[in-house]
């Protein structure tokens, strides 16, 4: 099911990325898992996830925190901080009531 | 909670900028190995799973520069770096640079100084409560200076009587000696404030409180005074304890009860009032007649009131005030003044009146100027745009986007601008100096004024636009310019004969609107130019060179009437014997001083027609005064000393005899005068003069014998061979040896008493005979920076030509021809453009000579000549091109 990559609306990219925070996660992983949750209709390019990461950062919606990957590498982990999850549950409820 | 995440982000971002990269580059580093790892895991081999991780991170330079943009804060980042990269590229071209940036401050500054002029003068407004709604009363003889003195019986009636305003403010200024314990006696500039100036004015006080109603009472027993904040400063150091202090003004003891708020001082311009006095306080401080005593009148205009309704209200008191002042002084001359208002929400200006136009239009002038600062630089950077083609290809190609490009070209556009605003800064604050010394060297019969320009945040705004605007209007045109080529070209490398149609089409565009420019301003600058050798050289029915004059004041010697005169009478021999000086006389008022007399006349035998003004202007005058001033006597015969003590003479001029007698000769008629009992006989006729100002019509003159008169009055002047500044050390030691107890008072010579009185058109000639060869210059050097480059570019053309046989006339004629077409070209826009210019100038400047074509004449040869000097070189630069080297070039 890997058709064409679509382009992400950055709203969209946004709720993808803070659904599959639900538990802490480094970047490819987050990757994977929204390939995951979409059913591989898409597929983030580090391009794309990267900046998002970081400008949730910055908007205060996730944590960084420097940890050990699976294989024992130094990767950056993120995590849904407060007023991230509370912009999880704002957008869900929004995209429902569209839908 | 989010802003303040938001913020730290940014300050991170700004300051630890290094620590965020290099954890950045471990993130990516990281996520590659990842994707490295993932790929093996799936059992690709490593080789080509390093490939497809690569493929699918696209690139780790790129993936870090999309995080820097989502940062916050990357613009500023951006901005810097587009700073750092343009001051790199400004200082490897540092001629260009240093060109660039002396064009731009001239032009800037040019344009700083005269405004900041301007906001002084004319925008500034008075600290205080509501300026929009005052309005200050004037009056005018029609022709003369408007006059803002009233008699305090006008402004009781208009007081009383008006319906128009909340507020009439009246005040007195005067000159005061104002000593107290530990200050020294100074001279304070002050001003007699009747009770509700303050409160009209809206004003609080910094300490205790201000002149009120009740302080200006008749017979008050201790008067009061108010204090401006910057007399407490300097002379009381902010002493706290101001309050009930006494000081001594021209010998009357006065508290002081307060202290105006800090930037108050007083409502005129050119004026700074220090110490205000209740006006009851005039009569004891200043004891002299009444009726001298004038007011200066502004009034607060009631919340609907236009400015047009009061004017009207107030003409029809002043018209009555009018009748009573004639009867009372038997002046007719009063029933013709006409009553003004004008708004005073940015105070009373001696100046204004006469500056506000002349400075209007150098401030076009200047202007101009600066578009054609921005025009050279514009074409300066076009030229140089060739060069960094190859660079900006580089960059398109390296995936940076077009806005982006051109933001780094207007940067640099705008380092220079600022550059050059900085210096241009400096540059006006030196002009301003100098031009407030000339503007203050007219002359005012009154007090002597101070002109302090103000910068405020007017000027800074001013400048700040100016600088940006310039930035652009030099700046985006050849960023655009290179961005089209980019396209184009690619990655080539620059071939010499690189030069694409369009951009030298727009470089000679530059050149061309640069000539234009010049011709306007040349034009321009010719023009007023010639109207001031106009006024210097106006036929003024005397001879103005070489005329020195002496003012005497006789009071501390003691003498009078006979002994005066008799000592005068030597004193003529005596300086008349003085090596080099051919004739000397003397005069109550010289010409053009601006002050002078008149009175009504009764000639017998004329019959007065009804409404018919009497007055004529007269003047005291001695033995030789005519021939002293080269005056031609026309008929009878000049006064002479033995006329003393003998039936009373008078010297009419042309303009009187022909008023009066018509053909007749009026040698030996009769005449009288109003207030004087003695008939006068008419002994002489002399050629029409000026007598007050150098603008004036012909009017009626009347002289009389100085000899005749108790005792004779004090200006004597000396009709010198050589220059008179070189005799007047001699003249007034002959002067003082003779004389020993009268005071010289005043030397100065015809010439420069004159011109005191034409500043306004002097500033004008001066500064846009300045910025018109300026401007000139500018075209000029841009035209040759063109041309050279042109001819650089077009070597191998020029070459190739030269092997085909062409001679070096034909390449000489190559490059004037390109010359003069873009000369033509600016002319065919800037002729037509001169004379719209000179149209709206003659609705500007009075009496500015524009039926001539001289000036635009002028100003197209003037550029022709220079357009021509600048092409010299380059077309010999292009002659000397040797076709085997040219062919060879690449």
């Amino acid at each position: 099911m890997n058709s064409e990559p679509t382009t992400l609306l950055q709203g969209t990219l946004d709720l993808l990325i803070l659904k599959s925070l639900v538990v802490e996660m480094h970047g490819l992983g987050i990757s994977r898992r929204i390939q995951q949750i979409t059913r591989g209709t898409f597929i983030v390019k580090p391009g794309s996830l990267l900046p998002s990461q970081h400008r949730m950062e910055e908007e205060g919606w996730v944590f960084s925190f420097w940890g050990d990957s699976e294989n024992n590498r130094c990767a950056k982990y993120y995590r849904l901080s407060k007023s991230g999850r509370n912009q999880l549950d704002s957008e869900t409820k929004r995209w429902s009531r569209i839908s | 909670m989010p802003l303040f995440v938001k913020v730290r982000s940014f300050l991170r971002n700004l300051f630890s900028s290094h620590r965020v990269d290099a954890d950045l580059d471990q993130e990516v580093q990281s996520h590659l190995e990842m994707l490295i790892e993932e790929n093996i895991r799936l059992g690709i081999l490593p080789e080509e799973a390093q490939r497809a991780a690569r493929i699918e991170l696209g690139g780790i330079e790129q993936v870090k520069e999309q995080v820097r943009e989502e940062r916050i804060g990357n613009w500023l980042r951006s901005v810097i770096s587009d700073c750092r990269f343009g001051l790199r590229q400004l200082r490897k071209n540092p001629g260009f640079t240093a060109v660039a940036i002396l064009t731009l401050a001239l032009g800037i500054g040019a344009n700083t100084a005269i405004f900041s002029l301007i906001n002084t003068l004319l925008l500034r407004r008075l600290p205080v409560r509501d300026p929009g709604q005052l309005v200050e009363l004037l009056h005018r003889y029609p022709g003369e200076p408007h006059s803002n003195g009233f008699s305090l019986q006008t402004y009781e009636l208009m007081r009383e009587k008006n319906h128009v305003f909340s507020g009439l403010m009246a005040s007195s200024y005067q000159t005061l000696h104002v000593h107290a314990e530990n200050l020294e006696p100074h001279i304070v500039n002050s001003a007699f404030v009747e009770g509700s100036f303050f409160s009209n004015l809206g004003l609080d006080p910094t300490v205790g409180r201000l002149i009120g109603p009740e302080d200006d009472q008749v017979n008050q027993p201790s008067p009061v005074a108010v204090l401006s904040w910057t007399l407490w400063k300097n002379s009381f150091n902010l002493d706290p304890a101001i309050r009930g202090k006494q000081l001594i003004v021209d010998g009357v003891i006065v508290t002081v009860i307060g202290v105006a708020p800090r930037n108050f001082s007083g409502l005129e311009v050119e004026i700074p009032e220090d110490l205000w006095i209740p006006l009851s306080m005039g009569p004891v401080i200043i004891p002299s007649s009444p009726a001298r005593r004038s007011v200066a009148l502004v009034g607060r205009l009631k919340p609907g009131v236009s400015l047009e309704q009061a004017r009207a209200e107030m003409a029809v008191l002043y018209e009555s005030t009018l009748d009573e002042d004639a009867r009372t002084t038997g002046n007719p001359y009063l029933r013709k003044f006409k009553f003004e208002m004008e708004p005073a929400g940015s105070g009373h200006s001696f100046l204004r009146e006469d500056f506000a136009k002349p400075l209007f239009a150098v401030a076009a002038i200047a202007g101009l100027l600066l578009l054609v600062a921005c025009a050279n630089v514009a074409s300066m950077l076009l030229a140089r745009g060739t060069a960094r083609e190859h660079e900006m290809a580089v960059r398109v190609s390296l995936g940076a986007g077009r806005f982006r490009l051109i933001r780094q070209a207007l940067t640099e556009s705008l380092l220079l601008s600022v550059t050059g605003s900085l210096l241009g800064i400096i540059l006006a604050y030196f002009g301003t100096g100098l031009l407030v010394r000339i503007i203050l060297a007219a002359r005012r019969v009154g007090p002597s004024l101070q002109f302090h320009v103000h910068t405020d945040f007017r000027v800074v705004l001013f400048t700040t636009a100016v600088t940006a605007l310039t930035a652009l209007l030099f700046g985006l045109f050849p960023a655009l310019r290179s961005l089209r080529s980019v396209a184009a070209q690619s990655l080539r490398p620059a071939s010499g004969g690189g030069e694409t149609r369009s951009r030298r089409f727009f470089g000679n565009c530059l050149v061309a609107a640069q000539v234009a420019l010049s011709v306007v301003l040349l034009s321009a600058a010719v023009q007023f130019v010639r109207h001031l050798s106009n006024l210097e050289h106006l036929d003024l029915g005397f001879q103005r060179d070489r005329l020195l004059l002496i003012s005497l004041d006789p009071q501390p010697s003691g003498l009078q009437g006979e002994q005066l005169s008799q000592a005068y009478w030597e004193l003529l021999g005596r300086l008349q014997a003085i090596p080099c000086v051919r004739s000397v006389s003397f005069c109550g008022t010289t010409p053009l001083s601006g002050a002078g007399a008149n009175r009504g006349v009764t000639v017998a035998g004329y019959e007065l027609k009804p409404g018919e003004i009497r007055n004529v202007s007269e003047t005291w005058i001695a033995p030789k005064y005519f021939e002293t001033l080269g005056t031609p006597l026309l008929a009878g015969r000049d006064f002479d000393f033995r006329d003393q003590g003998r039936p009373r003479v008078a010297i009419v001029n042309q303009t009187m005899a022909r008023y009066y007698f018509a053909d007749r000769s009026p040698i030996g008629s009769s005449i009288s005068f109003d207030g004087d009992d003695q008939p006068y006989e008419i002994v002489g006729v002399v050629a029409d003069s000026k007598l007050y100002d150098i603008r004036e019509p012909t009017q009626r003159a009347i002289y009389f014998n100085i000899f005749q008169q108790p005792s004779p009055r004090s200006q004597f002047i000396v009709r010198t061979n050589i220059s008179p500044a070189a005799l007047s050390a001699q003249a007034v030691l002959t002067v003082q040896s003779f004389l020993k107890t009268v005071t010289v008072t005043r030397v100065t010579t015809m010439v420069d008493q004159i011109d005191e009185t034409i500043v306004p058109e002097r500033l004008i000639a001066l500064l846009s005979g300045w910025f018109g060869a300026l401007g000139a210059l500018l075209a000029a050097i841009g035209l040759y920076g063109l041309l050279s480059y042109t001819v650089a570019r077009r070597i191998n053309e020029i070459g190739i030509r030269m092997a085909l046989g062409a001679t070096r006339l034909h390449v000489t004629r190559m490059v004037f021809r390109d010359a003069l077409g873009m000369v033509c070209a600016g002319l065919a826009i800037g002729v037509p453009i001169a004379f719209w210019g000179k149209r709206v100038a003659a609705n500007v400047i009075a009496g500015l000579p524009v039926e001539s074509l001289t000036p635009i004449a002028f100003g197209s040869l003037g550029m022709i000549a220079l357009a021509l000097l600048a092409t010299f070189v380059p077309a010999r630069r292009a002659t000397r091109v040797d076709p085997m080297v040219a062919l060879r070039y690449e």
